[in-house]
């Protein structure tokens, strides 16, 4: 886990409540308004295509906010995907309720990158913007893990 | 399906319980990895008291000939799952869970394992098209396309329930994949470990070489 040094201590604190079951070494992103995020990975897809992407924004703020749009340099389209049951369907919008989380995870919630621009590999990271109603976007360096990769163990 | 999970041990039923508290957020659980470190609450594999009969599957395979599930899995240790190639998440996970795992295993025992994988998304996924995406897994697995009726009733018999890939009101394609990969015995022919979405390639990795002799993980 490393940090940047500008985060608060706040922020700090929510990366490690964050970590303390994730085990995460994402880089945490701040706004300094309240909302940061941490925990991001996207698996090495299988597909040219296609990949998921996984991340926890936190939102420290007394007000709540909403993830409107997410865009990133490597895919043509990146959108919000709610896991219902075994399906899958897009969502227009998610919210991060105050003082609260939105968790992305596998097995749930999750980012859905198509028209792949090139296909990630492990090692690399990959730049997501997250749009947010309220708050001003927040870039996100993602790392690339490998395919089998399990936040709960780390490897 | 529930109700087959039912025949599972109280034991692994709280293992279970442990290891999605985790996933769900709750972050000030202990790590997963030092939970599962005490013996017996650590398994991923559910024990089946009444393992399945194995469907009665005639599809097509990569290469586009017909291949007989019963006929080419008899006396081979044999993993099953459901699930699509436009699937960015589980599907793939689950598969390479296996694939890294079975690498591990003897040059030997890799060749008696059958890894099969069948599409629920027959319309997309064609033979060239899985023949692709399987490539970049494990060119050993077989990937099974077909009808959707043929499918969704042999998923029905191992307890899994598919439908068939739809629209939805933006006009995006939402295809369903199984929740579950389900081994079948050498000794047996039957189905009678079940794994969920949280199987880890640890988890295979114990327990590949124990279902390859027909065992309980």
């Amino acid at each position: 886990m490393r940090r940047v040094p500008s985060v608060t201590a706040a922020v700090l604190a929510g990366a490690l409540a964050l970590t303390a079951c994730g085990g995460s070494d994402s880089d945490g992103s701040s706004d300094g308004a309240g909302l940061s995020v941490g925990s991001a990975y996207m698996p090495q897809p299988v597909s040219d295509t296609m990949a998921a992407g996984f991340l926890v924004i936190t939102n420290k703020g007394a007000a709540g906010e909403v993830l409107t749009r997410v865009t990133s340099e490597v895919a043509g389209e990146v959108t919000v995907h709610r896991t219902v049951g075994q399906t899958m369907e897009e969502a227009e919008s998610l919210d991060i309720p105050a003082h609260g989380e939105l968790v992305l995870q596998s097995g749930g919630d999750h980012l859905m990158f198509e028209q792949l621009k090139r296909k990630p590999r492990e090692g690399e990271k990959v730049a997501v913007q997250l749009h947010f109603a309220k708050t001003s976007p927040i870039t996100v360096e993602m790392p690339v893990k490998s395919a089998t990769y399990n936040p709960k163990t780390g490897h | 399906m529930r109700k087959k999970l039912f025949a599972a041990s109280a034991l692994l039923v709280a293992a279970t319980l442990t290891l999605s508290a985790c996933g769900s957020g709750d972050s000030d659980n202990q790590s997963v990895a030092d939970v599962s470190v005490e013996a017996g609450s650590d398994k991923a594999a559910t024990i089946l008291d009444q393992p399945f009969e194995k469907p009665d599957l005639v599809l097509t395979d990569t290469q586009g000939k017909p291949y007989d599930f019963r006929a080419e899995t008899k006396g081979r240790p044999t993993l099953i799952y459901f699930g699509y190639t436009n699937c960015p998440d589980v599907c793939p996970l689950t598969m390479n869970n296996i694939a890294v795992a079975k690498k591990q295993l003897s040059k030997a025992d890799q060749d008696k394992l059958r890894i099969v994988f069948v599409t629920t998304d027959p319309k997309r996924d064609t033979p060239a098209e899985l023949g692709k995406w399987l490539k970049g897994i494990d060119p050993q697995v077989v990937g099974l396309t077909g009808d959707f009726a043929t499918i969704q009733a042999g998923a029905r018999t191992l307890g899994i329930s598919i439908e068939p890939t739809s629209k939805d009101k933006n006009g995006k394609t939402i295809s369903m994949h199984g929740t579950q990969v389900i081994a079948f015995s050498p000794k047996t022919d039957g189905g009678y470990v079940l794994y969920g979405e949280d199987a880890t390639v640890d988890d295979y990795t114990k327990d590949l070489p124990k279902i390859i002799k027909g065992q309980n993980p």
